[in-house]
């Protein structure tokens, strides 16, 4: 054993070589609370994709038990035949391409001029920015639904692409990082004989590579997910995204499709959302390094 | 002045008039570098003007609108009609209003100091166990922030449900009562804080986690040398330490929880009997009944409320530094 790990072994009653039995049920107390923390975080998640493969009867009868026998693939085709699940996947998917698209070129450059430019007024400019930081996303949405309708844009793809698609915060945690970047680099390249477009390709870019994806996996799931906005601009179905759809969908037993019992709605109702939230839970599992030093970039403001 | 042009920008015969001096070229030590850096203040615009355009039109523009908005009287049609304070007067005297602003305080109550005070305690007991799995956990808690809330809060109705919910069910089978989740005055708000606390606590996690992380374990080493218990530790050690991190983590949830709208909007519609109305919930009611001009008046309200708060926060976070 080095000192180091002594040192850290003396400083909480954890476990030395070996364990005495108080050591070992505390040990076995530590497992069993992760695994109870575990299951009350995985719960939901996995009766909602478990209630997908359920008879619709059993969804109510016995909402906790799952018996892999009778698992059934009917809620999945009844939900594809009821719900436009694969258009408004196809309508989130155009939505997460160009507005992140044009976070993800926008931020970056306006990070650049903010942080390695000078101009009349940058202070001034940047301060405006600054301010919106804090300002709630509410405030926005009447008068901006008031734009839209004036522009015609209600229930369009410009409604839910353009408004809020370059952020404050990414501007700010652009800039933020690229004032780290020396200065000496950028001369560097500007003997080369580089324009500062071609110097923010070769020597911005790659420096700036882990925040770009931080950046771009954060947004890619706050664009998947965003309903706040969507759900005001959006009223017709051949614009909802995954997530107004979603949220439009009813699980009231009484006000029911008809021809479809209410068994049989909850059954499809979670398929459907199965069907949203299992893309966001893979994701996830590969993307999560990034995703976490996103939301870290955004404490250290 | 030549030799510092940027050969793009010597090659351009549209650099016309000379720079106009930057009125803020005194930055103190930052002016060094910049120095060193072309002059072409165009060039920085140009970089600037896409996000910028887009900024004007989208949020700037919108902002005047709705100042202008909250002094008139408009429901979606017609002329604009100026009524000077009256939309919030009628606000401010409105029993809804106040109570909206009095759900979404006990929302705070409900989440923040829990989460919070959860939040650090997970995080110093993970970062000193020599447990296995605990990056797993930390995957596991962090899943319900990533997913969509849509189809989150649609699962949460189903399993809370009153007469076919999972959580009855459990209750049933232990002899318990059978309660009204969603459908009572007493339990709609703790249903929608239990649900805000399931899908955000991975948040708090990873930015607890962080801070415990970066706590040096000498610390650790000298407060044990004191004799102090793992308690005394966590409150005189452990949370003074991460008071950056708390003090961000409860800005932002008070800012979240101030403009929440989305959870009871899906959950309980803000019943029953407004009993889950939020003040968020409350500022869509006028955007639903098309009374534009008070639900721009009730948004600025909420932004006086939320820039007090942060500055509330930020004096006491101030105070405590000394």
């Amino acid at each position: 054993m080095t000192t180091d790990t002594h040192v850290l072994a003396g400083t909480h009653a954890g476990t030395t070589r070996r364990p005495t039995p108080f050591q070992r049920l505390g040990r076995f107390g530590g497992y069993a609370a992760m695994l109870l923390a575990a299951l009350v975080f995985l719960y939901p998640l996995l009766w909602m994709v478990g209630s997908s493969f359920k008879p619709g009867a059993s969804i109510l009868n016995d909402p906790l038990g799952f018996n892999p026998f009778h698992a059934t693939l009917r809620n999945w085709t009844g939900m594809f035949d009821n719900i436009p699940v694969l258009r408004a996947l196809a309508n989130t998917a155009i939505v997460v391409v160009f507005k992140g698209g044009l976070l993800l070129v926008l931020s970056p450059l306006a990070g650049y001029g903010f942080a390695k430019f000078d101009f009349p007024f940058k202070e001034a400019l940047f301060g405006l920015v600054l301010l919106t930081l804090m300002l709630p996303t509410l405030v926005l949405i009447i008068p901006l639904l008031l734009e839209m309708s004036q522009l015609n844009w209600v229930n369009s793809y410009q409604a839910l692409i353009l408004p809020g698609a370059v952020d404050a915060f990414s501007v700010f945690w652009m800039r933020q990082t690229i004032s780290q970047i020396p200065d000496e680099l950028l001369d560097a390249a500007r003997i080369d004989g580089c324009g500062p477009l071609r110097a923010f390709r070769s020597v911005i870019v790659p420096v700036l590579r882990p925040s770009l994806a931080a950046l771009a996996v954060l947004s890619l799931f706050n664009i998947y997910n965003d309903l706040v906005w969507p759900i005001v601009a959006i009223n017709d179905q051949s614009h909802e995204t995954l997530a107004v759809l979603l949220a439009g969908l009813t699980s009231d037993v009484s006000g029911g499709q008809s021809g479809v019992s209410s068994a049989d709605l909850w059954g499809q109702l979670m398929a459907a959302c199965t069907f949203a939230t299992v893309p966001t839970v893979l994701l996830f599992v590969f993307l999560q390094r990034h995703f976490i030093r996103g939301l870290l970039a955004g404490s250290s403001r | 002045m030549a030799n510092l042009t940027w050969k793009a920008a010597a090659a351009k015969p549209a650099a016309a008039p000379a720079p106009a001096p930057a009125p803020n070229s005194d930055s103190g030590p930052v002016k060094r570098n910049r120095r060193r850096l072309p002059r072409e203040w165009w060039v920085g615009y140009l970089l600037v003007a896409p996000f910028f355009l887009l900024f004007v039109a989208f949020t700037a523009y919108p902002m005047i609108y709705a100042l202008e908005l909250s002094f008139s009287n408009w429901h979606g049609a017609g002329a604009l009609r100026w009524v000077g304070w009256s939309n919030y007067t009628y606000l401010l005297t409105n029993h809804d209003f106040w109570s909206s602003l009095g759900n979404s305080g006990v929302m705070w109550l409900l989440i923040v100091p829990a989460q919070t005070l959860g939040a650090i305690a997970a995080a110093s007991v993970l970062t000193r166990s020599r447990l296995k799995f605990k990056k797993t956990l930390r995957t596991v808690v962090i899943l319900p922030y990533v997913t969509p809330l849509a189809a989150m809060a649609q699962a949460f109705i189903l399993i809370f449900d009153t007469d076919f919910g999972a959580v009855n069910a459990v209750l049933k089978f232990l002899g318990g009562p059978q309660v009204g989740w969603l459908t009572t005055t007493t339990w709609s708000k703790p249903s929608i804080a239990l649900f805000i606390m399931w899908k955000t606590s991975g948040f708090a996690l990873i930015i607890m986690l962080a801070a415990v992380q970066g706590i040096p374990p000498e610390v650790y080493e000298a407060s044990a040398l004191d004799g102090a218990g793992p308690i005394r530790t966590f409150f005189s050690v452990t949370v003074p330490l991460m008071r950056r991190s708390i003090g961000f983590f409860v800005v932002v949830s008070t800012l979240g929880i101030s403009q929440m709208f989305l959870e009871p909007f899906m959950i309980t519609k803000g019943g029953p009997y407004n009993s889950s109305t939020t003040s968020g919930e409350y500022l869509y009611g006028h955007i639903a009944s098309s009374d534009l001009g008070t639900g721009a008046a009730n948004s600025f309200l909420l932004v006086l409320l939320v820039f007090l708060l942060s500055l509330g926060a930020v004096r006491v976070l101030r105070s405590k530094e000394d």
